[in-house]
């Protein structure tokens, strides 16, 4: 019996080939242009062949945009916490740290401020507290609270959103 | 057992803990950095807590955040992982202060074995063999020079409060020692806020061999093996496999059971490693103890099908080990590759950004351990680490030639890494040989 001729490898079968460019190719060289020149539409035209490529919005990260700070709010502030206000004019005061936040000095106290009480960059507008040491948070910016968007004794992290202001 | 816990730690270690926390049926909460907001690890814990800004002196090294963060979680437990605070033997001390369970060894050993000094005179009175050293720390120039004398040239300059690799300062001659001594003062002032230097005599070209200890707070403590760590760059690990090749039985048994009976002299529990360093003749000597978990504990746990993580939670609920030294069987070998976003051909510089394509390997004895994926964006304030690749079979031959065909298998663009250098490094012959060093890599492949 005569024997077998020794099997190529891919390697050698590739070299051996004859040399062309399958569409395939080009498709991918032309995906991978796209994508390192954030291109949305590209057309190539040669002799008698054209590749027309449209690309989608680029992906969102696969974590999504899903603020950890929704995971930890809670419930949402009831509606007589917020005066509507086009969104583009308000300032948010955020948690600067991590605790429990408190809406007033002490249980017995008014609140700090409240929907429509005027600050400005010195007033305290609530207290965190983090392993027993009391933090005033400071409004930093001058207006009028439109929103309160944390309830008292909730736990709230950093950067948190805790006011809307609508600066003056 | 805990019922809820917090990692104060990011990426693929925090995943790493998560892993083993939801198998056992404990809540996570981990926290994190406006820098790691959207990875998608965190939507694995059951809780997620934002507690600063990106650098980690505002977030991950923060203690007053992490602490206040536990707090507001009502966790029992905190797991501080590998590299940040977990070996921050003050972190420990305020978790304790706080009635939080720190998930690592005690505060006493914490401080012994983190001061570098300390920890050679325990090695010592444990009878584990120490390379000659000076005597307790070095107080001037004078007396470095005097201890060289004595030890022999070169020696090594280093930091009592270093470790890891940093601060360290070598010397070949008197005239070298007496300009880099106030040097390397200042910098261990600088970086770990204690100027205290100790000498060593240095050993030219050795192998990194280290061993994994786990103890219990009865005060049982067992080896789960040794580890070869030699492939490195610039005292950084890459390559780390076990056993160790070229290991004599008798000198392996001989290494774990130092380390065994150092860490009872500490009175250590938890997991940890004791590293030692290896000459051509094959003696060994004693280098540090890391009180953590380490980078490289997949290896170990491929081989022995333990869970490290699950052990040191254990340990820390006051469980018991209930295994014997003789239940401690390895089978087959594992190799274990850190692929790091960094460009090995412009000098390693950091390549984070948005991960555009992802696949990452499979099949038979493959293990992947990372927090990355395609669209994800690596921040450029961490470390580089991209995930571990870690490969387990019969035999050491079979472990790299299914590395290899892992390593092959990798899409991730446009981020450089160093996988072209682990594939390298696999085909080179002194990795299939095991005869190495830890300058090797820079010395022959590198060129450097």
């Amino acid at each position: 019996m005569a024997s077998k001729a020794p099997k190529k490898t891919v390697a050698a079968r590739k070299a051996a080939a004859p040399a062309k460019t399958p569409v395939i190719d080009d498709v991918k060289h032309l995906v991978k242009l796209m994508i390192e020149h954030d291109l949305v539409e590209v057309s190539v035209a040669d002799g008698g062949r054209s590749i027309a490529l449209k690309r989608g919005s680029s992906s969102q990260p696969a974590g999504g945009a899903l603020s950890a700070g929704a995971a930890q709010t809670g419930s949402a502030a009831p509606a007589a916490d917020k005066v509507e206000e086009p969104a583009e004019l308000l300032v948010e005061v955020k948690s600067p740290m991590v605790g429990t936040l408190y809406t007033a000095a002490s249980p017995d106290s008014d609140p700090y401020v409240a929907v429509g009480s005027y600050v400005d960059e010195n007033t305290v507008v609530c207290i965190v507290e983090a392993m027993k040491v009391m933090n005033e948070v400071r409004a930093e910016v001058s207006g009028v609270i439109t929103e309160i968007c944390v309830k008292n004794a909730q736990p709230v992290e950093y950067g948190q959103v805790l006011f809307r202001v609508r600066p003056a | 057992m805990f019922h809820r816990i917090l990692i104060a730690n990011r990426g693929e270690v925090a995943l790493r803990i998560i892993r083993t926390c939801k198998e056992m049926g404990i809540e996570t909460v981990a926290v994190f950095s406006e820098a790691d907001r959207n990875a998608s690890y965190l939507h694995l814990a059951d809780e997620r807590i934002c507690i600063g800004e990106a650098p980690p002196a505002e977030s991950y090294l923060n203690i007053p955040r992490i602490i206040a963060a536990a707090e507001i979680a009502d966790v029992e437990a905190i797991h501080p992982g590998y590299g940040f605070l977990a070996e921050n033997a003050h972190f420990a001390e305020v978790c304790r202060d706080c009635k939080i369970a720190f998930i690592g060894p005690s505060v006493e050993s914490m401080r012994a074995l983190g001061d570098k000094i300390k920890a050679k005179e325990f090695a010592r009175a444990a009878k584990v063999p120490t390379t000659p050293s000076s005597d307790g720390a070095v107080e001037t120039v004078e007396e470095a020079v005097t201890t060289a004398g004595r030890i022999g040239y070169p020696v090594a300059v280093k930091a009592a409060g270093g470790g890891g690799g940093r601060g360290i300062r070598f010397a070949h001659n008197e005239a070298t020692l007496r300009s880099c001594f106030k040097q390397a003062r200042t910098e261990a002032e600088i970086s770990f806020g204690d100027g205290r230097l100790y000498m060593e005599k240095c050993l030219e070209n050795f192998r990194h061999v280290e061993v994994q200890l786990l103890g219990d707070m009865s005060g049982k403590v067992l080896h789960l093996g040794e580890r070869e760590c030699t492939v490195q760059r610039r005292r950084q690990k890459l390559i780390e496999e076990s056993p160790a090749p070229n290991m004599p039985a008798g000198l392996r048994d001989e290494i774990c059971n130092s380390a065994v009976r150092l860490a009872k002299e500490v009175g250590y529990h938890s997991a940890g490693t004791v590293e030692f360093i290896m000459d051509e003749d094959l003696n060994f000597y004693f280098m540090e103890v890391n009180t953590r978990i380490q980078v490289e504990h997949p290896v170990t746990e491929m081989i022995l099908g333990q869970d490290i993580v699950k052990w040191q939670l254990r340990v820390a609920a006051g469980e018991r080990i209930d295994m014997e030294q003789s239940d401690i069987v390895p089978r087959g070998w594992s190799i274990e590759c850190r692929i790091n976003a960094e460009d090995p051909a412009h000098g390693f510089r950091p390549s984070p950004g948005r991960v555009e394509a992802f696949v990452a390997p499979g099949g038979l004895g493959v293990r992947w351990d990372s927090h990355v994926y395609q669209g994800y964006a690596i921040p450029s304030c961490y470390d580089s680490l991209v995930g571990k690749l870690i490969v387990h079979r019969p035999s050491r031959g079979e472990a790299i030639a299914t590395c290899r065909r892992a390593l092959e298998e990798f899409v991730i663009y446009p981020t450089r890494t160093t996988i072209p250098l682990c594939r390298d490094i696999l085909a080179h012959p002194k990795f299939q040989a095991g005869q190495w060093d830890t300058t090797y890599v820079e010395r022959e492949m590198l060129k450097v």
